[in-house]
């Protein structure tokens, strides 16, 4: 419907000339992350609410999914991009993978893990619907996924294994991820961390640790639809030519065998001769990678002290 | 300048819409050349794109509509016009009125009724005839307090408050902290939607007047204007409507996204204007209005939306208070058998069979844009609940499809949609859509299961995160409902419509 010959005389700008209030504007903002700039989804003040029947009472900043935990109801969810540990206030709520959705009164089905607890609010985790978005979300999650265990670096240490062990898969209604043809090629490029496309879950906690965590700004999400996937802030197409400083930050949140350290991409794999993850994929790049352009530091967690210059450059604003 | 036209002189309009920008223009032209002493204005379009390109010519109460309209009929009819005669000859319709875009008794300008598209085809784009921001400025509770009483709804996908209250919205961005943006968005890039395209090149003004009325309602500093990058036409208008209207102190920013569906997606329309450069939608609640463009209250409507808010401040009685859906909707009519896109207006308690011309016989017709719902029947009325109701789309756009239509390949064609055009953020959309394309595939290999189809389209639509998501099954789940047996027939290898065997 468009016309390019109807005498305009520029092109509109995309951003107005209008106040950004924000007091302190992220120390992340100059950082492509490609992900989107969510509101505080945290409760505003302090709330009685009943999980399953019982009353829970939980504090500010408060998502249904820490009423759940207070009761013990979040053992029923797989919350799978739900991280829940040290890093929690800057790393999530991601809430893609809506494995943790619950019923509630006052809005039908909503993800336990980023809505706001309410006050009064009446919360169910084993209703009907409930159950089966949850269930239909995980094999949702398996669909796209490569779930080759055996070879995996994770096997045995994976939030999506578990999840799936958890919630009794035996059979995903949508099959796994298994088209060698679509098999992202395996990144080998880095000495420290490999890179699994095929097991990636867009959970973006290693985005958010690299850039709100470390301030190193080299992991992104591109693309969109399908191809969506983990990218480099510079555009590199090997994790070698990205500007990373191989902390491995990254590989210690991610759930799955996304991101592993290379240390360990064959520790926890059964030993099939010849049977290993580079082949099950059949196909890898940067094994042969030799330049350095960029100054990659030996992972922190291999170095001998801990509180290294990394770490202070990291907090150096 | 506030525009405003003696109704009672000699005047010729020509409509001038992007989607026949160059044909209508070399008419405007022709006319301008032609004239001696008859008024000759250029309007934006009408909303029958079957028609263009339209020239209307007024004189002594009359209107005569002239219909393709070549530069020598121009000519013509501008010289009949300075001889002091009104040109009916050859004329689509001649009508007793010289007051606004006249209604004829057939064709696409006969359909509903002309509320908000009074003055679309018939003033100036920058022309406005009253300021009802300038009201809203003196009196602000009394819109609030009108429109709350009224019960007005948002309309359209990219409105902040789709189908529900826009008052409540009001409240809420009164009632956060930080100082409130309007943003009047703009972009919708599905073809079969036209109504806030529409508005935007034939009303620019009357949005803009419309937006800071909501601005004085709810304290807000800026209004910013979101456009898609590839409407370089409405980008003109509403900017030399900038020019021309009584902003009162609150600043207008004229901006554009990208040309793609997701980008008229409320939160994503934000993320644009932030600069982001991947879009993808933002978790909610707190929603827009609380927490928006900045981090500030922003209340976001589609021009279709403000010009409901103006038609009710011009003429509050003409709104049925108690209707759950008071005022009107635009409908674009596209599709089999349609001559051209025909934007049209009916009141809420209309049935969609208004919209459709006599004589437009079809199959099945796609109630709701992109996403909407697929029925046998349009005599739905043309209220939000009503079409919810009937498990119908209410983004205002009605496509008939004919027999040689076939109801799996369209499902098919739109989860394909989905599945290529969603952000990429969550996974019942992304992996969903992926999914549904799988299922329906599976129908043509033999196995037609549309227990699981409803399944996975019930999980899509309750868990995902935003409109895109919630709205994309439903072509899917509507076509099995009411196609049940056509669906089936394609697993025993039939395809009843004859149209998709052989290239599967
Ligand atoms: S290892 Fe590299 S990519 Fe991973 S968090 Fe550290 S700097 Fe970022
Ligand atoms: S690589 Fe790992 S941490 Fe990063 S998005 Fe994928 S699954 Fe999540
Ligand atoms: S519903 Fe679709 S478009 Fe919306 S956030 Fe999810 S993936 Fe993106
Ligand atoms: S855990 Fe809530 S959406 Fe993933």
């Amino acid at each position: 419907m468009s016309t390019d010959h109807t005498g305009r005389a520029e092109s509109l700008p995309s951003v107005p000339s209008i106040d950004d209030p924000r007091p302190h504007p992220p120390l992340t903002e100059h950082f492509n992350t490609g992900t989107a700039t969510d509101p505080d989804v945290g409760a505003r003040e302090t709330s009685s609410l009943t999980v399953d029947g019982e009353e829970v009472s939980v504090g500010e900043e408060a998502t249904i999914i820490d009423a759940l935990g207070e009761v013990g109801a979040d053992e029923e969810l797989s919350a799978l991009c739900y991280y829940d540990r040290e890093d929690t206030d800057r790393i999530g709520p991601r809430s893609e993978c809506r494995t943790c959705m619950v019923e509630t009164d006052e809005h039908g089905l909503v993800p336990s893990c980023s809505h706001p607890a309410e006050d009064g609010m009446a919360v169910r985790t084993d209703s009907t619907e409930a159950e089966e978005a949850r269930s239909v979300n995980l094999d949702l999650v398996l669909s796209d996924h490569n779930l080759r265990c055996t070879t995996c670096g994770k096997n045995g240490r994976c939030e999506l294994q578990d999840a799936a062990i958890e919630a009794d898969v035996e059979v995903p209604r949508y099959g796994v991820f298994d088209d060698r043809d679509e098999y992202e090629p395996i990144d080998e490029s880095s000495p420290f961390i490999q890179i699994d496309r095929n097991k990636c879950i867009l959970c973006n906690r290693c985005v958010e640790a690299c850039n709100d965590v470390q301030v190193e700004g080299v992991l992104r999400i591109e693309g969109s639809g399908p191809d969506t996937r983990i990218g480099f802030q510079n555009g590199a197409d090997e994790m070698m030519d990205s500007t990373c400083v191989s902390c491995g930050h990254c590989a210690t949140v991610c759930p799955t065998g996304s991101l592993v350290e290379q240390d360990y991409t064959d520790a926890a794999t059964i030993p099939v001769p010849g049977f290993t993850q580079e082949n099950s994929i059949g196909e890898t790049i940067g094994e042969d990678y030799d330049g350095q352009p960029n100054p990659a530091t030996p992972m922190k967690g291999n170095q001998t002290y801990e509180d290294d210059a990394l770490d202070g450059e990291a907090d150096d604003e | 300048m506030v525009g405003t036209e003696a109704a009672t002189t000699p005047a010729i309009r020509v409509a001038v819409g992007s989607a026949e920008y160059d044909r209508a223009s070399a008419v405007l032209e022709a006319a301008r050349e032609a004239a001696a002493d008859v008024r000759v204005v250029e309007t934006g379009p009408t909303g029958a794109a079957a028609l263009a390109p339209v020239m209307l010519a007024t004189a002594d109460g009359r209107t005569a509509v002239h219909a393709d309209v070549s530069p020598d009929r121009a000519r013509e009819l501008v010289e009949t016009l300075d001889d002091g005669e009104l040109p009916t000859d050859d004329a689509h319709a001649v009508v007793e009125s010289d007051e606004g875009v006249p209604m004829p008794e057939t064709g696409p300008l006969a359909a509903g009724q002309r509320r908000v598209l009074a003055r679309c085809g018939w003033a100036a784009p920058a022309a406005l005839d009253e300021s009802l921001a300038e009201r809203a400025r003196d009196d602000p509770d009394d819109l609030r307090e009108g429109v709350a009483g009224a019960g007005l709804l948002g309309r359209g996908r990219g409105d902040g408050h789709t189908d529900e209250s826009i008052a409540e919205g009001w409240e809420t961005a009164r009632e956060s902290d930080g100082e409130a943006v309007v943003v009047v968005n703009g972009n919708e890039s599905d073809p079969a939607v036209d109504g806030d395209r529409l508005l935007l090149e034939s009303r620019p003004a009357e949005v803009l007047d419309g937006a800071l009325a909501v601005a004085a309602a709810v304290e807000a500093t800026d209004v910013v204007v979101y456009l898609n990058e590839d409407d370089e036409l409405a980008a003109r208008r509403v900017r030399e409507a900038v020019e021309s209207v009584d902003a009162g102190g609150t600043e207008i920013d004229v901006v554009a996204g990208p040309d793609r569906y997701i980008a008229g997606e409320m939160t994503m329309a934000l993320e644009a204007m932030e600069g982001a450069d991947r879009l993808e939608a933002r978790l909610r609640p707190p929603g827009p209005s609380e927490v928006g463009l900045y981090g500030r209250p922003t209340v976001v409507h589609t021009p279709r939306t403000l010009a409901q808010i103006r038609a009710f401040v011009a003429a509050p009685d003409e709104f049925e208070t108690s209707a759950a859906d008071p005022g009107t909707r635009l409908l674009t009519v596209t599709g089999d058998g349609v001559a051209g896109p025909a934007t049209v207006e009916l009141a809420t308690d209309t049935a969609l069979t208004e919209a459709v011309a006599d004589g437009e016989e079809y199959k099945m017709a796609c109630v709701g844009g992109r996403f909407g719902g697929i029925t046998r029947s349009l005599d739905v009325p043309a209220s939000a609940p009503a079409l919810t109701g009937a498990r119908l789309g209410t983004e205002g756009g009605v496509e008939l499809f004919d027999g040689a239509t076939c109801a799996l390949e369209f499902a098919g064609a739109r989860a394909k949609f989905a599945r290529e055009a969603n952000c990429g953020r969550c996974v019942p959309c992304r992996e969903g859509s992926k999914q549904l394309v799988e299922l329906l595939r599976d129908v043509y290999d033999g196995q037609f299961q549309p227990n699981e189809l409803r399944e996975l389209s019930r999980v899509v639509a309750e868990s995902s995160t935003c409109e895109f998501g919630q709205a994309a099954p439903r072509p899917v789940t509507t076509a099995i409902d009411t196609f049940e047996r056509e669906i089936a027939a394609h697993a025993e290898g039939r395809c009843p419509s004859g149209v998709c065997m052989e290239t599967n």
